[in-house]
């Protein structure tokens, strides 16, 4: 078993339910390296969510280890798991997920709260993270204030201010319109670099393609994890389970 | 460290987020807080008036009565118990006055009548009587050794007696003491502690023994101790009076009166004192159910701040803070209005403003105990939150 990993889910089950038992997760394994680009497909009540909460560390396995840069998630204290989600990982959820009483500015410097930062490193570190999706006009705007693009796009600057290994994105343009989802879209093309994993929960054909891989689910399991190639061409990878994305 | 301020500020914010609400929930720490200052302060304050009364008094005046041996009928002092009675180390000055019984005093002899219905005291004490009571003139002067030899008779009078029969200061006036006439030679003030002197007659003993027959054993006796030793004087009295006799004595500490007096005067304070500690208690179940409601009005916020990295345990504190920053501002906020009761309330009762740091501290301190309790059962239900729940993912 090779470790160094960015994540790993050996075997990994989420059972929800004591008396009728829910399989949100079957067995699965699979690994994430660093500077992926991971596109997850499947119709609704597949697991895709669940799996993206434990990648994010927010939830735990009922069954089989979930480790993170090889270190094993089960034997860490809440603290500590929560450190490391807040220095690995950075979230982007489908209805954005604002804190509503709070600016864009401060939304984008609650993920730097607790790292020791005073508050002009912090307040600059927020407001480069803002103009970098050209939002610096919007920094003291509420977001009933913001648009759902203006939104999601906050949401995002506030994803990468930690600068994290891994974006983890459930389904993000699924509250936009489609001019502004293709807008988000766009955003998530380039954030993926050698340092940073991107894995992105999406039923868009265009994000999925041009993602360099393309993890399949269905009923708790995975049924195909293929390298595809960039739009156009077609897959070279070995998943043979056909096209299982759908709409949900 | 900077833990502790970024958790502040979060606190902070979470609380301007909804000012009205957070004014509200401070109203029971500034209630509470401000009744309980203001109570005990008041109390304070009226036992540090107490105090001054009690120093300017003094609390070494002991006052003996003659009780005699059971069934004795109008008991008396022995003659020479003013000498038996500074025998003692402890004692300072002591003086022994009659309270003349059947003698009624008038304006004059038509009206004697009703002040037969009425008696007035007529009280047969000498000089030093002036002195160990520390009676202050009004006006004129104390009857004194020339009015004795020449068989003269002078009365002084207390000044609600004055009031009565319409003395005015300064003027000859005689009045009718047991059918004699009493000419009024001074007006004595009131004395704290012996408010019957207000409204009676003062003859020398050698005129009571002249006109009334009085004879010369006293039926009270005024004695100022040494102030450390008043207990032990109190005690030893009867034993110096009677050397060995039977008969029995009455004594007591004119001030102690006052100062229970006083004390009943705080059961009002007390009440206060404690509705505002219910009203505190009242106050943080306030905290706990408006934080509580707060806690599942933003959940799907502390599942945000959970995926941002924040553990339970910050999660915790701040709900905890917002808690302790309502306590802490409203008890602030109340030891201020409290300290401006006292204030306001002393000044009007010309009262010197006692006012105890210790008091408003331990003011705060308490509306900061009462919101940490409050706030243990919203920041814990905050940290047990699931992330994934509060927040749908999509
Ligand atoms: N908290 C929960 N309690 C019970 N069942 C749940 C819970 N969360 C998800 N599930 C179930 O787990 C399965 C997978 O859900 P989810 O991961 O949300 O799927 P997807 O995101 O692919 O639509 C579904 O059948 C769903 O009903
Ligand atoms: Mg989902």
């Amino acid at each position: 078993m090779t470790s160094e990993h960015l994540l790993e889910l050996d075997h990994v089950s989420r059972i929800y339910g004591e008396e009728v038992e829910v399989h949100a997760l079957d067995s699965v394994s699979l690994t994430i390296d660093a500077g992926e680009f991971v596109s997850i497909v499947g119709p609704s009540g597949s697991g895709k969510s669940t799996m993206l909460g434990l990648l994010g560390l927010l939830d735990l396995p009922s069954r089989g280890e979930l480790r993170v840069s090889g270190l094993p998630v089960s034997e860490m204290t809440d603290a500590q798991r929560s450190r490391l989600r807040g220095d690995v990982v950075g979230f982007v959820f489908q209805q954005f997920h604002l804190i509503p009483y709070l600016d864009a500015r401060r939304n984008v410097e609650t993920a730097l709260l607790y790292r020791g930062l005073s508050p002009t490193h912090r307040r600059e570190m927020a407001m480069d993270a803002l103009d970098r999706f050209s939002l610096a006009d919007r920094a003291g705007h509420r977001p009933v204030q913001l648009s759902g693009g203006e939104q999601q796009r906050v949401a995002i600057a506030r994803a990468i201010v930690t600068d994290p290994d891994l974006i983890l994105a459930d389904e993000p343009t699924g509250a936009l319109d489609s001019t502004n989802a293709a807008n988000v879209m766009e955003i998530f093309r380039g954030l993926h670099s050698p340092d940073r994993a991107v894995a992105i929960v999406t039923h868009d054909p265009l994000v999925a393609a041009s993602a360099g891989r393309r993890i399949s689910m269905r009923d708790g399991r995975i049924v195909a994890d293929e390298q595809v190639e960039p739009v156009g061409r077609t897959s070279t990878s070995g998943g043979t389970l056909g096209d299982t994305s759908g709409p949900t | 460290m900077s833990n502790v301020r970024d958790l502040l500020g979060v606190a902070f914010s979470g609380l301007t987020a909804k000012p009205t609400r957070t004014l509200l929930i401070m109203l029971g720490p500034i209630i509470g807080v401000s009744a309980i200052v203001a109570a005990v302060g008041l109390t304070e304050s009226a036992k540090g008036d107490l105090q001054q009364t009690l120093s300017e008094l003094g609390t070494n005046l002991i006052k003996a009565e003659a009780a005699g041996s059971f069934g004795t009928q109008d008991p008396t002092f022995p003659e020479d118990v003013v000498i038996r009675v500074e025998a003692l180390s402890t004692v300072e000055s002591a003086t022994a006055v009659i309270n003349l019984s059947g003698i009624v005093t008038s304006p004059y002899a038509a009206a004697d009548s009703y002040y037969t219905a009425f008696p007035i005291p007529v009280i047969a004490a000498d000089s030093a009587f002036l002195d160990v009571m520390d009676i202050a003139m009004v006006s004129g002067r104390w009857i004194n050794g020339f009015d004795d030899a020449t068989a003269g008779r002078a009365a002084v009078i207390g000044s609600g007696l004055a009031d009565e029969f319409a003395y005015i200061p300064g003027t000859e006036r005689t009045i009718s003491i047991g059918g004699f006439k009493y000419g009024v030679v001074g007006v004595m003030d009131r004395v704290v502690l012996e408010p019957n002197l207000d409204n009676a007659v003062v003859i020398s003993p050698e005129a009571a023994d002249r006109d009334f027959d009085s004879g010369l054993e006293a039926t009270t006796l005024y004695v100022r101790s040494d102030p450390e030793q008043t207990l032990v004087t109190e005690d030893a009295l009867p034993v110096a009076i009677n050397l060995g006799g039977n008969d029995e004595v009455n004594t007591s500490v004119p001030t102690d009166a006052l100062e229970s007096a006083a004390a009943a005067d705080t059961t009002l304070q007390a009440i206060v004192a404690l509705m505002g500690g219910l009203a505190l208690i009242v106050g943080g179940v306030g905290i706990a159910n408006v934080m509580s409601i707060s806690v599942i009005q933003r959940s799907s916020e502390i599942g945000i701040r959970r995926a941002l990295g924040h553990g339970r345990g910050l999660i915790a504190w701040q709900f905890m803070l917002e808690s302790v920053v309502v306590g802490l501002m409203g008890g602030i906020v109340g030891a201020g209005v409290g300290a401006l009761v006292v204030t306001f309330v002393s000044r009007t009762r010309g009262w010197v403003v006692v006012l105890n740091p210790g008091l408003l501290l331990m003011g705060v301190v308490a509306a900061v105990g009462v919101s940490v309790v409050a706030g243990l059962y919203p920041s814990t239900k905050a940290a047990r939150l699931e992330p994934l729940e509060t927040l749908r993912l999509g």
